[in-house]
């Protein structure tokens, strides 16, 4: 794209005029003779890119925004390989009322910035005029982009981020009507972790002695889940022994494992970013918490492989929710592919563990162009939007159901409870196994939990 | 006999200022004309433009290294979000936004400019996180999620679009007037005198503390106003992007990389970081990269900056903020 772009970054004029006259409106002509050549060479990459725009009203633009490189990577790590899948299967064009259009993703990576997402986003939407624009992974890449959408009216869709952080971080008020005309989102949120922490740490078959330690940062996620876990988790018979929020990048724990200690807590869960984490569950080992401890449940830290294998052993039999598990049983509409299909066919390409991503990314895309194939027009913005306030489809992740969200404009899907166990056989160190299915019946039980010591 | 003639304006500068007049006429009705992407890219060019003078102002004539200017650019945004949620309508409420975020500077000034040096750049950024954490307890704020100015998605995207930008292109007027306008008036000569030497300044009776004050209200409302404007283009404040120390990092790249201390030098340097991130920000780490190498290329073999450079080299200057000691033949003088 801005090879094309840094042509137009040319000093003679002949040229210019010779590709105005044939491609460019008067309109954007007379704006760019007006700039001169400095607006012109800075404009250079979005100007050309809206040159070659020639958009026929048979051809669909999505945007894809995602995390692939920065703190937030490992969310993006899956990102290029679904997206090459779609688009092999849509190579073909998508068939909306009998009329075929011809499918263009653009992907675009925020590299875990949110000013950059919020600019991506918006070049999408001015230079490459999409008709959807798709974000997933993190408030950081999800909220920007949904704003930059919703204010310039074009549909967006996104994913994995508590509904709640997109819903009500974004300004709007419990019980007042829903702000947003154009953006959706799918995901879990606080009652999807109770229900899969609830059904482990009940019905897992590890006894305990029902004393929980938390850890919950300071931050967004550690209080929402402060506010709206913990006091569900103790009405239902845990003794809660909380030390108060911490800083983010805390590095000495001791205070509160001393806390711990004192209380005999045999369960823990926590809410931390991934370093944090680790620096604790070191210190932890170290003053003697873990020898205690009978469940560790985690999330935030344990969605991919890598945060375990950076703890070694000591990261053996921790729990952690899953959003999506290669055993989830439901097939991609667009790939046709279960998720254990779907993981081998990355694990092959790639070489690399195969990770929840995988599936989230792919019920994007799938709910995505179920939305368009929905839309009496996928060419009209409002009707595009429309299509996603109905939108009730199954994807990889299983269904996907606005009309009966918690909110208008959000659909809930699952969280199912998961135990990282050492993997006995196959080239990677550690399997992540299905403990309960409480949320969703038709995900099968792959084990049956072990206590952590 | 040879006569000495005092000159501000020299034949370059009428004319460059003529066409930097003409340029802003052309920009003034960009938004009629300009595509859509184009107006939003510009819009964001006159931010970079407004932080890398305001930063300058600061280090370059006012001597003072702050590397907590994104406490302002936080503030000016959090501003924008309280005043809008009580009410108050979109464009009063950036204007009051700004001035409120000048206001507070005032009493900081008086605080952080008792320290000197590197106590004063630290002591900003110290007050920058302290400023960070005590908004991520307002409920408005919700931590670190943050919260968006959905006050915005009344407008249509087009008129929004022009507004802001018209508002951008004014207040980058606005602040680089103000400046050029100081430092050709009497506060522009203490300024460079204590920019020169503090001590020396002192001791022939400039009024440093006085100096330094303006200056540092100028760019706290500067990067409150690049606040302000940045939180109207993406519409989402999650403290961290705001109150996030890489805005520290490009302030200083573009002042360095055009020329410290120099009227022209941040604006070339922060068409230059513009046009970097245009062209090759899709490289990730590679641009990241890009840009270190730059700035340190700049600060090992070209200190004086783009601008600075080529103003010692050529003794040219575009716009007049300061003097030329001209010799002439004595019969020529009249």
């Amino acid at each position: 794209m801005s090879i094309k772009g840094r042509n137009i970054v040319v000093k003679d004029k002949s040229f210019l005029n010779a590709v105005s006259a044939k491609t460019l409106s008067r309109r954007r002509f007379a704006a760019v003779s007006g700039a001169g050549a400095a607006a012109v060479a800075l404009s250079g990459r979005a100007y050309g890119q809206s040159m070659a725009m020639s958009s026929p009203d048979t051809m669909l633009k999505v945007g894809f925004v995602s995390p692939r490189t920065g703190a937030l990577g490992a969310f993006g790590q899956a990102d290029g390989f679904v997206l090459d899948q779609t688009r092999q299967k849509l190579a073909q064009g998508l068939t909306v009322g009998g009329k075929t259009y011809s499918v263009t993703i653009l992907d675009r990576d925020t590299q875990s910035d949110p000013a950059r997402s919020s600019q991506l986003t918006k070049d999408l939407i001015n230079n490459e005029n999409v008709d959807l624009v798709l974000a997933t992974s993190t408030p950081e890449v999800v909220n920007p982009a949904s704003d930059a959408c919703e204010a310039s009216g074009v549909p967006c869709l996104s994913t994995v981020v508590p509904w709640e952080a997109w819903y009500f971080g974004r300004g709007a008020k419990p019980g007042q009507p829903s702000p947003f005309k154009w953006t959706y989102h799918f995901s879990f949120g606080g009652k999807q972790f109770a229900i899969g922490y609830l059904s482990a740490w009940d019905h897992g078959g590890v006894a305990t002695n029902h004393k929980l330690a938390v850890m919950d940062p300071g931050d967004a996620d550690g209080m929402a889940i402060r506010n709206n876990l913990n006091p569900v988790l103790a009405k239902a018979g845990y003794t809660i022994t909380d030390p108060g929020p911490y800083q983010d990048g805390t590095t000495d724990y001791s205070s509160q494992i001393a806390q711990f200690k004192a209380a005999g807590c045999q369960l823990f869960n926590t809410f931390p970013i991934p370093p944090d984490f680790i620096a604790f569950w070191r210190q932890a080992a170290q003053q003697g918490l873990t020898r205690q401890m009978k469940i560790v449940q985690s999330a935030k830290f344990g969605l991919f492989p890598s945060d375990l294998e950076a703890l070694g052993s000591l990261g053996y039999n921790i729990l952690s929710t899953a959003y999506w598990h290669k055993v989830f049983p439901y097939k991609s509409p667009i790939t046709g592919m279960n998720g254990i299909a779907l993981c081998d066919a990355y694990e092959k390409a790639t070489g690399t563990q195969w990770q929840q991503q995988l599936g989230a990314s792919q019920s994007l895309l799938d709910a995505g162009f179920a939305a368009l194939q929905g839309a009496t027009d996928p060419k009209d913005k409002a009707a595009v939007a429309k299509s996603l306030s109905t939108l009730n489809v199954i994807t990889q992740v299983g269904r996907v159901d606005f009309t009966s969200g918690p909110v208008p404009n959000v659909a809930t899907t699952v969280l199912i409870n998961c135990q990282w166990v050492k993997a006995h056989s196959g080239p990677y160190k550690l399997d992540y196994l299905v403990i309960e299915n409480a949320a969703d019946p038709n995900v099968p039980v792959q084990h049956k939990m072990r206590p952590y010591r | 006999m040879n006569a000495y003639k005092v000159e501000r304006w020299t034949r370059q500068s009428v004319f460059f200022s003529a066409a930097v007049g003409a340029l802003l006429l052309v920009l003034a009705v960009g938004p009629l004309v300009f595509p859509p992407g184009i107006t939003d890219r510009l819009t964001t060019l006159f931010i970079y433009i407004i932080l890398a003078a305001m930063w300058n102002a600061l280090a370059g004539y006012g001597g003072l290294v702050s590397i907590g200017q994104q406490l302002f650019i936080g503030l000016g945004g959090y501003a924008l979000i309280r005043i809008s949620n009580a009410g108050v309508p979109m464009f009063p409420a950036l204007i009051l936004a700004i001035v409120i975020i000048a206001l507070v500077a005032l009493p900081i000034g008086e605080l952080m400019l008792r320290l000197r040096g590197g106590e004063f750049a630290i002591g900003m950024w110290v007050l920058a996180e302290l400023a960070h954490f005590s908004i991520n307890l307002d409920p408005l704020i919700q931590g670190e999620t943050g919260t968006s100015l959905l006050a915005l998605n009344a407008f249509t995207p087009g008129a929004r679009r022009a507004d802001i930008y018209w508002m951008g292109l004014a207040l980058m007027i606005l602040l680089l007037g103000t400046l050029f306008v100081l430092l050709r008036g009497k506060i522009g000569a203490s300024i460079q005198a204590i920019r020169d030497d503090e001590i020396a300044a002192a001791s022939v009776g400039v009024k440093v503390q006085n100096g330094k004050r303006v200056m540092f209200v100028l760019a706290a409302g500067g990067c409150a106003a690049a606040g302000v404007l940045n939180l109207a283009t993406t519409i989402s404040y999650q403290p961290h992007a705001f109150f996030g120390i890489q805005w520290t990092a490009y302030m200083l790249f573009m002042a360095l990389v055009g020329g410290l201390g120099t009227f022209e030098g941040p604006i070339i340097g922060a068409i230059l970081f513009f046009s970097m991130e245009t062209f090759f920000g899709a490289t990730g780490v590679l641009y990241l990269i890009g840009l270190g190498v730059v700035a340190l290329g700049f600060a090992l073999f070209i200190p004086r900056g783009i601008w600075g450079e080529v103003e010692a080299r050529f003794g040219v200057r575009l716009l007049p903020v300061g003097y030329f000691l001209k010799m002439v033949e004595g019969e020529k003088v009249k």
